[in-house]
């Protein structure tokens, strides 16, 4: 009587332990479903989405060159008109100016992708 | 921002109108349409934080995970971009951020004034951005900031030419920091300007009035297409601004 007792309570346990296995493994999967959804949101929401994140960029290049030139021909500017020596100044600042622009370009293109590796450098002390 | 009256102009939006004429010692010192809405936008903001704080629940309402949610979003890119350290720069930068998304978004609204579209006030704020990197870099770190322009591993020879194009790389940030945000404004809201006339001269030319519907579709879409680069932009302001704070921070890479 004992051992059957035993059995059916062996079996019992079986069962119960399938049933748990199955449950904590459903659970798991949600989990990770809800996490692999989550990081998915994350990429595709928020001003980082892909046209957005290509056009910041494109205008970013724009912009970096275009002031670097610009502060090049300023300074230049400014110097030729402290010491009156026009023009002088203004062309070789101008010329320095482009490559500072083309620094600027490179210093952004040289960087793996846009955003996520802006923290180049954090970590430094 | 729709074609106003009968005039087509896409630059009149952009006009700075004195509302309350005020001179201080000779300079012009008006209440304007662009000070209105800062006003505005100052209050929406401090509606939307002190407000959306008051509650403190567990389970946030609308306003607080708003609220929440600017928190949460500027405090991850500061603490990416310009580390821990950078976290003293946190209101300087959510300031910053809201202010340039406030005014950008508002801006959208017909009828308003946007004021990052003045190049005045975008200059203002990368002055005050460069400024601090500036102040704090030197306070900081002493003439150590100055490695900041020495690049390493470089012959002697070229180092002077490479030293000067830092600095003026240097320089440039500030312009390229202001200019992208205002011509990114200014090109957006004279672009739906002009497809709004588009609009107008399209009902008034007769038997063409059914293609109006055309240069409609392409403002709702351009509509949207501005509100991404109204955040973008703000976003992009804030992510600068962290990552020139991090060459003040930890100069010399």
């Amino acid at each position: 009587m004992d051992a059957e007792k035993d059995a059916a309570r062996g079996a019992d346990d079986e069962a119960l332990k399938a049933r748990l296995e199955k449950l904590s493994g459903a659970l798991e999967s949600q989990r990770q479903q809800a996490e692999a959804q989550k990081a998915q949101d994350e990429k595709s929401a928020g001003p980082t989405g892909e046209t957005g994140k290509a056009l910041s960029l494109g205008f970013r290049v724009l912009s970096e060159f275009v002031a670097g030139v610009l502060a090049g021909g300023f300074i230049g500017w400014l110097l030729d008109k402290w010491f009156s020596t026009s023009p002088l100044f203004l062309l070789v600042f101008g010329a320095l100016g482009t490559a500072a622009g083309f620094m600027n370009v490179y210093r952004i293109a040289s960087r793996p992708t846009f955003i996520g590796s802006e923290k180049s450098g954090a970590d430094k002390p | 921002m729709a074609a106003s009256g009968n005039a087509i102009d896409p630059i009149h939006q952009f006009e700075i109108q004195r509302i309350i004429p005020l001179k201080i010692f000779g300079v012009d010192a008006s209440f304007t349409n662009s000070s209105l809405f800062m006003v505005i936008i100052l209050a929406a903001i401090s509606i939307l934080m002190l407000y959306g704080t008051s509650a403190r629940s567990v389970v946030p309402g609308r306003l607080q995970s708003a609220a929440e949610m600017a928190y949460e979003f500027v405090a991850s890119t500061v603490r990416s971009t310009a580390g821990e350290h950078g976290m003293k720069f946190f209101p300087f930068v959510f300031t910053l951020f809201m202010f340039v998304l406030f005014s950008n978004v508002i801006g959208l609204i017909p009828y308003t004034f946007t004021v990052t579209s003045q190049i005045a006030v975008t200059f203002t704020l990368a002055a005050l951005v460069i400024l601090t990197v500036i102040l704090y870099g030197f306070y900081k770190n002493g003439m150590h900031f100055l490695n900041l322009f020495v690049p390493s591993g470089v012959s002697p020879i070229l180092l002077p030419f490479l030293v000067l194009i830092e600095v003026i790389s240097f320089v440039s940030r500030p312009i390229s920091l202001s200019i992208r945000l205002f011509a990114n404004m200014l090109a957006g809201h004279i672009t739906l300007k002009v497809f709004a006339g588009f609009v107008v001269m399209l009902i008034g030319a007769g038997a063409w009035a059914p293609l109006a519907t055309l240069p409609v579709a392409a403002i709702v879409l351009l509509t949207a297409f501005e509100l991404l680069v109204a955040v973008l932009q703000a976003y992009v302001f804030a992510i600068l601004t962290c990552v020139y704070l991090n060459d003040a921070i930890h100069p010399g890479h």
